[in-house]
């Protein structure tokens, strides 16, 4: 685990990635559980029509949640997938360039016959694997609970929606990878990232209920994320693109910057 | 005789402030060269500068004949780098850290590693987080040396070492020099670098002052030294002696300053009878100040 900068990335996220897949797991297996005593009250889907704006801060704007799509949508992929993917990915990606560089060992690994782009790749890399081993995981998880308590639920419709919930994970890892990789900062990496990321949410939440402004929406990452419904129709190739390409652009931006700045000592 | 490290009007200035200027250094190939000047003189800025950490406002730097921006990389494949404060990897004991050091750069010979480790008395099986800073500093002087590169830079290397452990370290540089290598050494400490280096350059305020030879410099060097007589002596009887200076008679004591052979003060003295002999051996830092008449003076 310590051939080169990828692996050595990696070795550093296995304890968060060991605790953080089983909170994910957990988390997920258990939501899964209720779904039967939550598909025995229809009632419940009328009451929660009745809320527009909550439901959609809360529950993604899916209103039935008999149905196992509608159920996992709202209960599931619409806040917490989105959240814990977000917060180990910003975690991942402002610790790569600026917390090597905060602890000081950025020197030494730099005087090594590498290059500055290697090891932001490398980086990027790691960060991108630690998110796909935490997609697995959700994945799992989401099948064994509908295994456990008999949800009909297509595997791939759950693969399509857990990837896009990686998609969106990564954007924002590499946005917080290029603040860092741009100001040596973790902190003010975390703090934009997180600050960007909660505006996004509401945005694509509360957006859509003015009507003026409906398209608004789209300004948003998590609009790319989940408005196409990927776990009834599958990921959507535009809107998948969307955030594959923000997270191309802010790798390019992470690159330039970090290449052409002076290392905080 | 080639130039490994060469800069050229090398300047670098942060928010206005100039930390070094046009400086202009010829480090040549098998020497141990000693940076020299006070905290802060742009010492570690200079050499972060050579390693592409930063980039120089004007002017440029080479080392081994490449340039330090465009061929990072394969010079840093012939060079290794010692920071000034050692930051490793807390969570990895010392043979994991140098185990990854050892894998980006293409391997290395274990039983050297072990070889230095012993020598250095330094325990590579503990986690670096538990270790001193100055045990730290042996896993760091480890593996700067465990490559054997063509180039070693230093920044201040033997800050936490204890006294045997500096005289271990100065013999590993000797053994270096000894082999054709190249040595580039920061420090403070003006013994320090008389003790390893054959060439000594002064930065002060981001100015490098003075590039002298460490045996010229000890020629130079002025001897205090202080003679007490059985009985009182006359000032005349060491005027105009040659290499003699500043001298002063008080009844029986003579103080005076020597630069070069001795010998014509001691056959002026030796026609008194000698009673005690005082000598002070001057350090090259005072010899660097009356030279270069800086009134600065700084501890050592």
């Amino acid at each position: 685990m310590l051939r080169n900068v990828f692996l050595k990335s990696l070795r550093d996220q296995r304890r968060s990635l060991t605790y953080w897949g089983i909170g994910f797991s957990a988390l997920t297996i258990i939501t899964v559980l209720f779904y039967p005593f939550m598909s025995d009250v229809p009632e419940l889907s009328e009451l929660l029509e009745q809320n527009e704006a909550l439901v959609r801060v809360f529950g993604g704007g899916f209103t039935d949640l008999t149905s196992p799509e509608g159920y996992l949508n709202s209960q599931l992929y619409s806040l917490l997938v989105p959240i814990l993917f977000l917060i180990f990915a910003i975690a991942q990606g402002s610790g790569a360039i600026a917390g090597e560089e905060e602890r000081g060992t950025l020197d030494i690994l730099l005087s090594n016959p590498t290059t500055r782009l290697q090891v932001l790749l490398q980086k990027f890399a790691a960060m991108v694997t630690g998110i796909l081993m935490l997609g697995l995981v959700l994945w799992a998880s989401v099948l064994i609970g509908a295994a456990i308590v008999d949800m009909d639920l297509s595997i791939v419709r759950a693969a399509e929606a857990t990837l896009s919930g990686m998609f969106l994970g990564t954007a924002f890892g590499t946005l917080a990878l290029a603040l860092g990789s741009a100001t040596g900062k973790r902190g003010l990496s975390i703090a934009v990232a997180g600050a960007v990321a909660i505006a996004a949410y509401f945005i694509n939440a509360l957006v859509p209920l003015v009507e003026a402004i409906e398209k608004g929406a789209m300004v948003s990452p998590f609009y790319y994320y989940i408005e196409a419904d990927p776990l009834s129709n599958g990921l959507y190739p535009a809107h998948a693109a969307a955030l594959v390409g923000m997270s191309i652009v802010l790798v390019a931006i992470a690159v330039f910057t970090f290449e052409r700045r002076d290392l905080a000592v | 005789m080639s130039a490994i490290i060469q800069t050229h009007d090398l300047s670098k200035s942060y928010n206005g402030h100039l930390a070094v200027s046009n400086v202009n250094l010829e480090v040549q190939e098998g020497e141990v060269f000693g940076y020299l000047g006070p905290n802060g003189a742009g010492k570690t800025t200079t050499i972060r500068t050579l390693l592409d950490f930063i980039r120089p406002t004007s002017g440029s730097a080479s080392i081994f004949g490449l340039d330090s921006r465009a061929n990072s990389r394969e010079i840093k494949r012939r060079l290794a780098y010692l920071p000034g404060d050692i930051m490793l990897y807390e969570k990895l004991t010392g043979r994991e850290a140098l185990t990854y050091t050892a894998n980006l750069r293409g391997g290395v010979d274990w039983r050297f590693v072990a070889d230095l480790a012993e020598r250095l008395e330094c325990d590579l099986t503990r986690e670096i987080r538990s270790l001193s800073r100055g045990n730290k500093q042996k896993v760091g002087l480890v593996k700067a040396f465990m490559t054997k590169p063509e180039l070693l830079i230093m920044d201040e290397p033997s800050t936490g070492l204890d006294p045997l452990m500096q005289q271990e370290f100065y013999r590993l540089i000797e053994e270096v020099k000894a082999e054709g290598r190249t040595v580039f050494i920061s420090s403070h400490n003006m013994p320090e670098v008389e003790r390893v280096c054959n060439r000594v350059g002064i930065i002060r305020r981001g100015v490098l002052v003075a590039v002298e030879d460490v045996a010229a410099l000890r020629e130079r060097a002025l001897h205090e030294l202080e003679f007490h007589f059985a009985a009182p002596v006359a000032t005349a009887d060491f005027a105009n002696l040659p290499g003699v200076s500043d001298v002063t008679v008080e009844d029986d004591v003579l103080r005076c300053r020597v630069m070069g052979k001795p010998d014509a003060l001691i056959k002026a003295v030796a026609r008194h009878e000698v009673v005690k002999l005082v000598s002070r051996e001057p350090h090259l830092e005072d010899v660097f100040l009356s030279y270069y008449g800086e009134g600065e003076s700084h501890a050592t």
